[in-house]
């Protein structure tokens, strides 16, 4: 292949390797942010659970703190979701 | 279901309590982790302007990953690139090396995972209190928030902070070990359903396996990428 050939080719690739760094479109983030979705509400009632259920061995208090937690941990999901739905709209 | 099994290969090492000996787990982490120094030693040996095939792959990881970083976590997250980097290459490594058949798939367990996760939890901790020291504290209290509210609203907060690794870990479990069982049911669908029926269940199984290496890539980005986001909550403090 001649130099001043490849040259060129070379100047062609750059330029459209510019042009997708600054065109986010194709971006595959939006299948990963939509995969984020799911487990999000799911992690955040086990977590809230395992803590009322922590706090209720040690205080000896059976169902009250896991009833709590169980609900915040619910709400704590519900702002883990709408958040990362904001995050995927911006 | 024997592809889930860890067995020890080699004599019994015993720490106080603590098995520690060498497992099929153990050696799939060290095939991945020798492949992708192999790869990437390989990759910059000689950098021509021409790069070969291998280089041209070393290329490509680096540039995705480094796009990836600065587009989520901004410029202060240049540092990190090498954690994050090899963090990637490591989990994308053993998702694909799950994909031949007889292998096994370290990071179908949630163990695996879960101590990925963790690390990551606690580093980015760490890194936001060196950062902003204790003013790290004001990730739990959203602004504009009135006085009785919020004691109710730092709890939330500190659950769904606590939820981090956990969602991490599962979804990376959940999505690889999930894929494998169904590539197994379907499988064992063509088995039993012999010469006549077992056609419908083996093209299945022919497009899960596709789908399966789309899924192995694409849960190795979404960890790398809510690594750089979680990076940049701890980086970049606003709420």
């Amino acid at each position: 292949m001649p130099k001043d050939q490849f040259k060129t080719r070379l100047e062609i690739a750059k330029k459209i390797s510019k042009k997708n760094l600054y065109d986010n479109k194709n971006n595959p983030s939006s299948i990963g942010t939509a995969f984020k979705l799911s487990t999000e509400l799911v992690s955040a009632v086990v977590v809230g659970t395992i803590i009322g259920f922590i706090f209720d061995k040690t205080f000896g208090t059976k169902p009250w703190f896991i009833l709590i937690f169980f609900f915040v941990g619910v709400v704590a999901g519900i702002t883990n979701v709408i958040r990362s739905a904001k995050n995927m709209q911006k | 279901m024997t592809q889930f099994n860890v067995h020890r290969i080699g004599p019994e090492i015993k720490v106080g309590a603590f098995d520690i000996s060498f497992t099929n787990a153990s050696l799939f982490m060290i095939i991945s982790s020798v492949a992708i120094l192999l790869i990437f030693s390989l990759g910059s040996k000689k950098n021509s302007l021409l790069p070969n095939k291998i280089q041209l792959l070393a290329e490509l990881s680096y540039t995705f990953v480094s796009k990836m970083i600065s587009d989520t976590a901004g410029s202060k997250a240049k540092p990190y690139f090498a954690f994050i980097f090899s963090l990637f290459m490591f989990v994308l490594f053993c998702n694909m090396f799950g994909m031949i058949p007889y292998t096994f798939t370290v990071t179908s367990h949630i163990i695996v995972t879960f101590v990925l996760a963790s690390f990551i939890f606690i580093g980015v901790t760490v890194i936001g209190f060196i950062k902003h020291g204790f003013g790290y504290l004001k990730l739990f209290v959203p602004s504009g928030v009135p006085a009785v509210l919020l004691p109710l609203i730092v709890v939330i907060e500190i659950i769904s902070y606590l939820s981090r690794p956990v969602s991490l870990s599962v979804r990376l479990f959940a999505n690889m070990m999930a894929g494998h069982t169904m590539m197994k049911v379907f499988g064992g669908f063509v088995i039993s359903l012999g010469i006549v029926g077992g056609w419908l269940p083996l093209s299945f199984s022919v497009a899960l396996t596709g789908l399966e290496i789309l899924v192995a890539f694409l849960q190795a980005y979404v960890f790398a990428i809510l690594t750089c986001i979680y990076l940049n909550d701890a980086l970049n403090l606003h709420h």
